[in-house]
């Protein structure tokens, strides 16, 4: 943890000393450099941390404020941090490689109307047939139905997979070290994942949820975390995609270097897919929190997406269409 | 403008950003972001809010005639107010009867409703915003600003 609170990491120290953690109470006195780090994660992983930052830190603490956009808090350019999904300007979707859909997948899939991605009917979604199409059916806003125009809550996959273009979450060990609470800026969203030993629920005896029920253990220093239970009015991610209320989420954290947090989410949903489908490598960049600062408040913004400005927004949206 | 019956004007908006915020709430699509215009205009609303800002304008043609516009911002509050912009201080800028130059994106489907990409002062000045490299072809007092050739299909609309 290079740069983040003062406070955070005395309380880390104190837990960590107080054999609390499951981690060595004690910090390494060196760090290895980031690139060696990188060698040390699994043979397929072919990521290049451009993080130069070779001090010491916790590979297991999470804590801290995260971004995938550090140039707008005056930070380096974090490439890695761009996603690298198959078309440059998709944003952030959940990407890798969409799974085979099954045919209630598929009837679901085509009533989701995205607003994202390259435009139905274009020459270049024509042309871009190397594709999933999921990504080359955008709409219009104005004729589209995605949730988010509603200030519906996004759902778990897509907080973690679209974090816009600089919005902020946080990831904070509760000192009881039982959980781990991340904070999503963008909608001012929540989670806790669990890491008391407790089970995954059997999602049939509880309501669904939109960001699910989360559990957690660590193998080696990866954070891996088992969600179920969603509420599948959700979509997976901006492009429409659809995630059942039987999936079954697994998420894969680490923490590389000082200043790099990365997760990769696979997806098991019989119901909609015929296969998993692991996404895209999800890289953010730490904050200090100095840097995340508005008139010397630092922290995380409160930005709700608010039903009634949504739909003075939406006013506008629809006359851009010629929608009466 | 509590409602569309208000929507006499449009908005235009504004601004800024980081290009992976352009994919925010779907922006780019719903406007024609590769001609970009410009017109001198007087602000009749703004709204700092979430997901995007919006704006309404008035401008004035050569012939005398006030045309109605309504339009968006590209940007949101939580960058606005990181890059310096806060709420205050954006709704003193764009305060109605405020003269302000419009860099303005056309709806795809035409008439007074398009997309704001930067806003000047009458100083010259880039506000509440920080797209300073974004240019445009002069249309100030042309009728209609710069409109779509013809009618578009538009991608999603009934047929």
């Amino acid at each position: 943890m290079a740069n983040y609170s003062a406070l955070a990491r005395i309380t880390w120290y104190a837990v960590a000393a107080a054999g609390l953690t499951g981690v060595p109470a004690v910090m390494p006195a060196q760090g290895p450099p980031a690139a060696q780090l990188m060698k040390q994660g699994k043979p397929e992983d072919a990521f290049i941390s451009s993080d130069k930052d070779t001090r010491p830190y916790q590979k297991r603490d999470f804590n801290g404020l995260w971004s995938r956009n550090p140039r707008q808090y005056g930070l380096p350019a974090c490439p890695e941090c761009s996603d690298p999904g198959p078309w440059p300007r998709n944003g952030y979707g959940f990407n890798g490689t969409p799974a085979p859909r099954t045919a209630e997948g598929e009837k679901r899939f085509q009533a989701n109307k995205p607003a994202r991605g390259i435009e139905l009917g274009s020459e270049e979604a024509k042309q871009r047939t190397d594709l999933d199409i999921g990504l080359r059916r955008a709409v219009l806003p104005a004729f589209g139905n995605d949730p988010e125009g509603r200030c519906e809550p996004l759902g778990l996959a897509r907080l973690i997979t679209f974090s816009g273009g600089g919005a902020t979450m946080e990831m904070i060990h509760a000192p009881s070290n039982d959980r781990i609470i991340q904070r999503f800026e963008w909608t001012w969203d929540n989670r806790e994942i669990w890491i008391d030993g407790r089970k995954i629920p059997n999602i049939d005896d509880y309501l669904p949820r939109y960001n699910g029920y989360s559990t957690a253990k660590w193998e080696g220093d990866t954070l891996v975390v088992t969600s179920a239970g969603f509420d599948d009015r959700q979509w997976l991610d901006q492009y429409g995609y659809p995630i059942s209320d039987h999936a079954v989420l697994e998420e894969r954290w680490d923490h590389p270097s000082p200043n790099r947090l990365r997760v990769q989410l696979t997806l098991t949903d019989p119901t909609y897919y015929s296969q998993p489908w692991k996404s895209s490598l999800k890289v953010w960049t730490l904050i200090p929190k100095e840097k995340m600062s508005v008139g010397g408040w630092s922290g995380v913004l409160e930005d709700r997406c608010i039903p009634s400005d949504e739909s003075l927004f939406n006013t506008f949206r629809d006359h851009a269409a010629g929608k009466k | 403008m509590a409602s569309l019956s208000k929507k006499t004007l449009t908005l235009s908006a504004g601004l800024l950003l980081s290009t992976v915020m352009w994919a925010h709430h779907g922006s780019a699509i719903s406007y024609d972001t590769a001609h970009l215009w410009t017109t001198w205009a007087t602000v009749t609303e703004f709204n700092y809010l979430n997901p995007h800002p919006s704006m309404t304008f008035d401008r004035t043609t050569k012939d005398g005639n006030v045309e109605h516009w309504v339009a968006e911002l590209l940007t949101n509050p939580s960058i606005l107010v990181r890059a310096g912009w806060t709420k205050s201080r954006s709704m003193e800028a764009l305060k109605p009867g405020t003269r302000v130059k419009l860099y303005v994106g056309t709806s795809r489907a035409g008439g007074f409703s398009g997309i704001v990409m930067k806003i000047e002062n009458e100083q010259g000045e880039s506000i509440v915003g920080d797209r300073s490299d974004v240019t445009g072809v002069d249309k100030d007092g042309v009728p209609g600003g710069m409109q779509p050739s013809g009618k578009q299909k538009l991608p999603g609309e009934e047929k």
